[in-house]
């Protein structure tokens, strides 16, 4: 009798539906806008009409004008990028002293007090500690300068106007103009940049967002393309020069990866993401003043410490395998010797050699402790003298030295460009990997954001080995 | 009209001070469940915050909540506790946000729904006022950003809007902890039931479609004498909403409204 | 490494691109052949024949075989062969040259029409496809729908009564809305009507239509009449169209006294400094985007101007209900507004 009941329901609602047509949700929402009017002209007065406060007009004309509007956005880019990165040297550098050079020796001394034996003293103090100091010494100080910044802007309400300013862009690649903020938070941390793609509301291009976020370059990799930079590129030309040289060097590989944002983004929307819903609306919200303690205070415990909590509990898996494979050995060479040997053909076939991808395998968890891990590497298959021991990570305080041990180790001004450019284009790290599943809850997107950049990597620096090699 | 309209200092003589506890996270045991939905950018998370002491990021960006938070406090011996629901323009839609906060209006049983509106765009806001108040008659309006209104001489009679909507309207600038003490007041005589709401319903609907929705609301009414909101019901059939069709075809639609 | 050259590398790389593209490539790729090679053609070429011969016979046109076998793209001894089949099963009778449908025939046409209209519809409403890809995909969709497989679309679309062409859906038991039209090209000057129907066949002439930008719901007026071209005013814009095209457009003639509106006008000319009432959102809006927009206040009534222009042209950002909201050229080209 019930369900019988409820058929009916079901089925005069499908009736009546077919009756009342197409009209029925367009009916509705005029009509509830029409109470809402009727409701405020009693209750609402405005002697200002609907217009805006006049200072945020103001405000507005001058940050979308199209003298100002860019050059604008580009000089508050480049500020927050230049106090970031320069603002961070110096407590990255404190951190590294006090992890690296003070409390690692001191744990090692009470390791050897206590007696522990030297493979779990080595797994776990030079292993799965020194990953883990890694990560916070190189990631902590730039995002605790970069997300409060952000998160000032965010909340005065200027970044709403940047996604404004550039949709154009990025509607010509098939992508949201709210894709230029989740990139510009992916400069950061992608991971982060990631998380930030909630705030595009159409499915296809946040699903855009979400894979080609991982062509921005993160913090974890500006260091390594400084280094890099610094050692081979600025080598090419006069000391003078050389800082130039390097800086643009850098810029050249970030803004190659926004080209690849661009290009693979207008690619998904022609091809696989072309059947995803795709909708527009962008809402510019009235500017307000921010508070700054209280946005610094939330910033750093909402953004900065949930993700450097994450890396942390991937880094640590990552210094034990680090240490396992270089200690364990098999015959008379350690498992990473090993690895290294067998890839080197391949990894010349891509302008790499061996110890790099094994560096970037071991190294999914982070991309902090890639420079690390080869230097390590290299130490342990070319038997140069340096570094702190087999499964030991390590970094020089010098450029240069570090620059003779990679030279020792067979690499030349070819195997830095094509690790630059691998630095930019390999898989997300396995933080914003796991970050990408919660996000779209879906294995394929994850599995395509993964693989799409390594294989555009392997692609790019193949092209640039066998060109060079015909050339050089 | 059984509202009691408020003004602002009518309530505060009234608040008990002293009775108020903010207990942050801890939600373990309560007494009334509150929901606070609201558009995106109207403050409803620093409303949150105030309420609960917690320190949600609270981003000048629509659509920043996309999870819901909880959290709780303690007034007069009563344990409530807060849902912080996705911030949406509507109820109507297919997007998950939206069905979020519909279906916790609907099926999670809020004692009380806070609705947060901007109160310089109050008419926009209204939207999803009048759609909640389809759904639920115990509601509170938190017409949140005065100071916003004030510097653009937007002047909102509370009186009259507490009459139209039916429910009482409590003005606020949740930033500077104004009008807080007066919504937990509120929230707890809707809760305990000395204000009694009269929510009105929506009104300018072409007659094809009010016959429609009058037709079924009757079928349903037959079957569920008790239900409160057989209109929406009827709303969202005639939607074609999925959820609701799955609901009552398995019969678990009982459970929800019991 | 003794084998190694860049040069042979690099020609060993583009060898594998070309392969791979001649595989994917779309439409003639090699995978995309063998796909299609992998359906069962028979049932398609009957179901495509029952198509044909319901839309004619609506029309009032019997075909005989040869009418057939010509619109076909496949062998025509397969399609007379699949015509004799049909004939034993009961879906067509044959007297003479003529083929006719039977009742039997006639039921099955409709499903496939009912299937092909729900998935036109389908892909409207839930999806992002383009509109000039959606006739297509029916096409080889019709095929691959069960019966129980299509009425559960139709329930999940809510029984909907139209196609996004303004064709309508046949119910379950084969009822549809009556669609009163005629086409443009018989219109009288100075006739007004309300666009209900635009063909999607033939393709290229269902292409320009779009490139034209005429949408389904818009009220024209129709201005100049001749052989060579008719035009006619719509939405603040002037539309010049062969017959031919005139011909695939339909229109419902609207009584003289409801007052043609001449100035309803689109959003996306709306300049700076200019006030407006918007009149209502194009039908070509559909689904998700359509829901937005009437959320986000762009209803019947709502007074909009424009608040920022954008330093690239597009989005602008359009003041309504007292909050600023960015649109795209293509979004404000579907909201119709009064000046």
């Amino acid at each position: 009798m019930k369900q019988k009941n409820i058929d009916n329901i079901i089925a005069l609602s499908n009736d009546l539906r077919w009756q009342i047509g197409d009209e029925f949700h367009d009916n509705l929402a005029e009509g509830i806008y029409a109470d809402a009017a009727e409701i405020v002209k009693v209750s609402v007065h405005k002697p200002n009409g609907d217009n805006r406060l006049r200072l945020d007009a103001k405000i507005d004309k001058i940050i979308t004008s199209k003298t100002w509007g860019f050059p604008l956005m580009f000089l508050i880019l480049a500020v927050v990028l230049w106090l970031t990165i320069v603002g961070a040297n110096y407590p990255s550098s404190m951190l590294a002293e006090l992890l690296l050079n003070t409390i690692h020796p001191a744990l090692k001394g009470y390791a050897s007090a206590l007696g522990l034996p030297w493979w779990l003293d080595g797994f776990l103090i030079d292993g799965v500690y020194m990953a883990v100091a890694w990560v916070i010494a190189v990631m902590l100080p730039p995002m605790a300068i970069f997300f409060p910044l952000f998160t000032l802007l965010e909340d005065f309400g200027y970044l709403p106007r940047v996604a404004f300013n550039l949709d154009h862009l990025f509607k010509l690649s098939g992508a949201h103009g709210k894709q230029a903020l989740t990139m510009s938070m992916g400069f950061g941390c992608n991971a982060a940049g990631v998380v930030a793609t909630r705030i595009i509301d159409s499915p296809r291009e946040r699903l855009i967002a979400i894979i080609t976020n991982n062509f921005s370059l993160c913090n974890g990799r500006w260091p390594t393309q400084i280094l890099i930079a610094t050692i081979f590129i600025g080598a090419t030309v006069p000391a003078s020069f050389a800082g130039i040289a390097s800086l643009g060097a850098v810029i050249g590989v970030a803004v190659l990866g926004i080209c690849f944002m661009f290009l693979t983004s207008w690619a998904l929307s022609k091809t696989v993401l072309k059947g995803e819903v795709s909708t527009f609306n962008l809402e510019l919200p009235p500017y307000r003043p921010p508070r700054f303690w209280k946005t610094i205070y939330t910033s750093i415990i909402d953004r900065t410490l949930i993700v450097l909590w994450r890396a942390i509990v991937f880094a640590a898996p990552a210094g034990a395998v680090i240490w396992l494979i270089s200690n364990i050995h098999v015959g008379d060479l350690s498992i990473a010797a090993w690895m290294i040997d067998s890839f080197d053909g391949f990894a010349f076939l891509f302008g790499l050699n061996g110890v790099i991808l094994v560096a970037y395998i071991v190294a999914i968890p982070a991309n902090e402790i890639v420079i690390p891990t080869i230097l390590m590497l290299t130490v342990l298959v070319t038997g140069i003298s340096g570094g702190a021991g087999a499964g030991v990570m390590f970094e020089l305080d010098s450029a240069n030295a570090t620059g003779e041990i990679l030279r020792a180790g067979g690499w030349t001004l070819l195997t830095a460009v094509n690790l630059m450019l691998f630095s930019l284009l390999h898989n997300p790290c396995s933080t914003t990997i796991y970050t990408i599943y919660k996000e779209t809850k879906s294995v394929k997107w994850t599995v395509v954001a993964s693989i799409l950049p390594v294989i555009l990597g392997f692609v790019v620096t193949f092209l640039v080995a066998q060109v060079w090699r015909l050339f050089a | 009209m059984e509202v009691k309209p408020k003004s602002a200092c009518d309530s505060c003589a009234h608040f008990n001070a002293a009775g108020l506890k903010k207990l942050g996270v801890d939600t373990s045991s309560f007494d009334h469940v509150i929901a606070l939905a609201g558009n995106p950018n109207t403050g409803k998370s620093t409303v949150f915050n105030a309420l609960t002491g917690l320190r949600q990021h609270t981003g000048n960006w629509p659509g920043k909540t996309v999870t819901r938070a909880e959290g709780g406090f303690e007034y007069n011996n009563e344990k409530y506790k807060l849902v912080d629901l996705p911030g949406t323009y509507s109820l109507l839609s297919t997007s998950e946000d939206e069905e979020v906060a519909r279906n916790f209006i609907l099926f999670g049983k809020p004692t009380v729904t806070v609705i947060v509106v901007d109160a310089s765009r109050l008419e926009r806001n209204l939207n999803l006022v009048l759609q909640i108040l389809e759904i639920t008659d115990r509601a509170v309006l938190c017409l949140n950003l005065m100071d916003e209104a004030k510097r653009n001489d937007i002047e909102i009679n509370t009186r009259t809007l507490a009459r139209d909507l039916g429910i009482p309207v409590v003005p606020a600038s949740a930033r500077y902890n104004e009008g807080i003490p007066e919504l937990i007041q509120t929230i707890s005589e809707v809760a305990n039931g000395t204000i009694v709401c009269k929510p009105h319903r929506i009104k300018n609907i072409p007659k094809n479609i009010e016959k429609a929705v009058e037709d079924l609301s009757v079928e349903i009414l037959k079957e569920y004498p008790d239900m409160p909101n057989s209109r929406w019901i009827a709303f969202r059939l005639l939607e074609g909403d999925q959820h609701i069709i799955n609901l009552l075809q398995t019969g678990e639609f009982e459970e929800y409204i019991s | 490494m003794n084998t190694y050259d860049p040069l042979l590398a690099l020609l060993v790389f583009l060898g594998i691109c070309l392969l791979g593209f001649l595989f994917f490539r779309p439409n003639n790729g090699w995978f995309w052949l063998i796909n299609k090679g992998s359906q069962s053609t028979d049932k398609i070429i009957v179901e495509d024949i029952l198509k044909r011969l319901y839309h004619n016979e609506n029309a009032g046109k019997y075909l005989n075989i040869n009418d057939i076998v010509r619109t076909l793209k496949q062998s025509d001894k397969m399609v007379i062969d699949s015509i004799d089949n049909m004939a034993t099963l009961g879906l067509v009778r044959i007297s003479g040259d003529v083929v006719k449908l039977t009742k039997s025939g006639s039921d099955y046409a409709l499903r496939i029409i009912r299937a092909h209209r729900l998935w036109e519809r389908y892909l409207a409403d839930k999806t992002g496809f383009n509109k000039t890809e959606w006739h297509q995909r029916a096409e080889r969709k019709e095929h691959e729908l069960s019966m129980d497989e299509t009425n559960l679309l139709a329930h999940k679309l809510g029984n909907p009564q139209f196609d996004p062409h303004g064709d309508p859906i046949p119910t379950i038991t084969g009822k549809m809305a009556e669609l009163k039209g005629v086409p443009v090209s018989e219109l009288k000057t100075h006739t007004i009507g309300r666009i209900i129907h635009i063909k999607d066949k033939p393709d290229i002439i269902y292409k320009q239509i779009m490139a034209e930008n005429i949408h389904i719901g818009s009220i024209i007026r129709v201005v100049e009449k001749s052989p060579e071209r008719i035009v006619f005013h719509s939405e603040g814009e002037a539309f010049k169209l062969a017959p031919i095209m005139a011909g695939n457009i339909t229109v419902s003639i609207l009584e003289k006294n409801i007052s043609y509106e001449e100035d309803i006008l689109r959003l996306n000319i709306l300049k700076e400094n200019e006030k407006a009432k918007i009149i209502g959102i194009s039908k070509e809006i559909r689904g998700e985007s359509r829901r937005r927009l009437l959320d986000l206040g762009f209803v019947k009534g709502a007074n909009v101007s424009i608040d920022l222009l954008n330093p690239l042209g597009e989005p602008k950002a359009y003041l309504i209900k007292g909050t600023s909201i960015a649109l795209r050229n293509d979004q404000a080209s579907k909201i119709l507004i009064k000046k």
